[in-house]
């Protein structure tokens, strides 16, 4: 058999791009890891690997916890971790599925080609940064009471629809048509709809950006052609999650579950996966909770979206209805749901699928694909970083067998923070992407511009390699950036 | 009282250290505060906070929080950390001052969350030792 030692977790090879760690200790389920052995070098630099360990040992968690090829140390719970957990004698878990609750991106597309942007993009990438908030205390698209962050808790993308931020098309293309029937705004906190009140449309920073890019090639044309993609179109990226509000469900429960229910928390390694047990008033009251913060995301990427076609529509002269700047898919890629899956011994059973940085990759004829994807899968919008292509995928045939339906959700950092600014100055990057790539960017922070340089990510085209490989997400669709804004 | 920027792969990590905890609290604020804005101006108004948790870490973690909702809810950005801790029976509380400078006048990036991941809160020779890992 093969194996690879990782500085004392020693991993088995399954088969190509498969790697199980065996269950011990108080793991309840082996780990896998699906990688190529270039991206598991680079995995096993960090607590990625014990954090996968750790997160096996949730009780009821079913086959194995998996990590996607773009894993990367977070906290608690990897990111880029995948864990199916019994929704009748396991638990759910805040850490697992993160504070940036609905943390995800979409995708609109245009009938504009690249020419029509050329020349352009520095009055584009002006007038986005100016009209579509960013950065620390940069405010919302909207300012709202109480009754209003009620309502968008409640009914997420369908208020928006209400409010005429929407029109009924955007609903069709995304995940849940926008909306979680289970959300309960009565179990979000005062303080958490305090930190929601004046950032509904906002980017925040760190890793989230807004980007305009350009397709460059197209793998598999009836796909693309169902996605309504060719090469040379203009298409505008959004990634951004349900910021302070979001990011206040998750501390609250995490401290209310590690109060009621440290047995529970005694049997795992780490405090950050403090988790409620199927069944339990926490382990309902949080997922009525986190659907609610999963709904505020779904309109804080809406609402971000309807401003950039305003911002479309003065530049190039036009309403966004003649540009065809259509809603493409928004996927989640920080969320926990109930979904029926095929476990061990052939068993159906209803599972908590925490994905964190990982996306939902269901194949064709799942009944939660979209019927405007039911044919060809659900589409997968996979962000590189500034300097790098972004992928569009489609939910593959391995997915259910292998991953719970997930794949991966972005390149995956490779350098730390600290480390990034020390070798990059965020002028000079922001220079180079200009001169060298055509790329235009505008950010509130040369920092961020530094602490998300193409340098620091791990290598999008083999993560999305590997999911092609492996079947879980195929690829359709290559784009590259144009204008880039962010925090 | 000290503290320092440590290398984590996504997110950011504060150590910091204090003759005592209450210097260990205020540090890691202060620590906190540097991970998002490194040029910060003088002005901003002291304002006071106060938590109570039923242990030494969950306070730690508490404050770091409730500092973190009142930069959101006030717009600003909490310096100038100063905190008081004290323990009644398995109560534990902090009482707090910071110096909130406002927003809209630094650039600043956000930290989005405190985490319990790999926290160390311990008492050492010289003192206080803490280690936060941030959400950013």
């Amino acid at each position: 058999m093969t194996t690879y030692d990782a500085d004392g977790i020693t991993l088995e090879k399954v088969r190509d791009y498969v790697w199980e760690i065996p269950q011990e200790g108080g793991m309840n389920a082996p780990a896998r890891v699906l990688a190529s052995e270039a991206l598991l070098e680079e995995i096993e630099q960090d607590k990625t690997l014990q954090q996968l360990k750790n997160s096996a040992h949730l009780p009821g968690v079913r086959k194995h916890a998996i990590c996607m090829p773009d894993g990367h140390q977070g906290y608690g719970f990897p990111v880029g971790g995948v864990a199916g957990i019994d929704a009748e004698d396991g638990c759910i878990s805040p850490g697992a599925v993160g504070y940036d609750v609905n943390c995800g991106v979409r995708m609109m597309t245009t009938n504009l080609s690249y020419d029509d942007v050329q020349g352009r993009e520095e009055e584009l990438v002006n007038n986005l940064f100016e009209n579509i908030p960013s950065g620390l205390g940069g405010g919302g698209v909207v300012e709202t009471g109480m009754d209003t962050i009620e309502a968008i808790l409640e009914r997420g993308m369908d208020w928006a629809l209400e409010a005429g931020w929407a029109v009924e098309d955007d609903l069709a293309h995304c995940e849940d048509e926008g909306f979680r029937p289970e959300a309960d705004a009565d179990k979000v906190s005062k303080k958490a709809k305090d930190r929601g009140k004046n950032q509904v449309g906002s980017l925040g920073s760190g890793n989230h950006f807004l980007e305009v890019q350009r397709v460059t090639d197209v793998y598999r044309e009836d796909v693309a052609d169902s996605f309504g993609l060719e090469p040379d179109q203009i298409v505008v990226l959004i990634h951004c999650g349900s910021r302070g509000l979001g990011h206040q469900v998750c501390t609250d429960y995490l401290r209310e579950i590690e109060q009621a229910h440290q047995g529970m928390l005694n049997q795992l390694p780490d405090k950050e996966l403090a988790a409620a047990p199927a069944g339990s008033q926490l382990a309902e009251d949080y997922y009525g909770a986190m659907c609610a913060a999963i709904n505020y995301a779904w309109v804080n990427r809406q609402l971000i979206m309807h401003r950039t076609r305003q911002v479309f529509e003065r530049v190039f002269d036009q309403s966004w209805q003649e540009m065809e700047m259509d809603l493409l898919y928004d996927v989640a890629h920080n969320i926990a749901k109930k979904e029926v899956h095929t476990v061990e011994g052939g068993e159906e059973r209803e599972l908590f699928v925490h994905r964190k940085g990982a996306t939902r990759a269901f194949p064709a004829g799942r009944e939660e694909v979209p019927p405007a994807y039911n044919d060809v899968g659900q589409p997968i919008i996979i962000p590189g970083s500034m300097g790098a292509g972004s992928y569009v995928l489609r939910g593959g045939e391995n997915s259910l067998a292998e991953t719970f339906g997930s794949t991966a959700h972005g390149a995956g950092r490779l350098m730390s923070r600290t480390q990034a600014k020390n070798e990059y100055w965020g002028e000079d990057v922001r220079d180079e992407l200009r001169e060298q790539n055509q790329i235009y960017v505008k950010a509130n922070s040369g920092a961020t511009v530094a602490e998300e340089a193409p340098g620091v990510y791990k290598d999008v085209d083999e993560v999305v390699r590997v999911s092609d490989a492996l079947g879980i997400g195929d690829k359709v669709a290559r784009t590259f950036p144009v204008c880039n804004i962010k925090g | 009282m000290s503290f320092d920027l440590r290398e984590h792969t996504a997110d950011v990590a504060v150590e910091a250290t204090g003759p005592d905890l209450d210097a260990a609290f205020a540090a890691v604020a202060d620590g906190l505060a540097a991970a998002m804005c490194e040029d910060v101006p003088d002005d901003g108004e002291r304002f006071s906070l106060s938590v109570s948790a039923e242990s030494r870490e969950a306070l730690l973690f508490d404050y770091l929080d409730e500092l973190i909702y009142e930069r959101d809810v006030r717009g600003v950005l909490p310096v100038d950390n100063e905190a008081t801790v004290s323990r009644d029976g398995d109560e534990w509380t902090c009482e707090a001052t910071a110096r909130g400078v406002p927003l809209d006048a630094i650039t600043a990036r956000e930290i989005k969350a405190v985490t319990y991941s790999e926290m160390d809160l311990a008492e050492t020779d010289e003192g206080w030792h803490a280690y936060v890992v941030f959400d950013v």
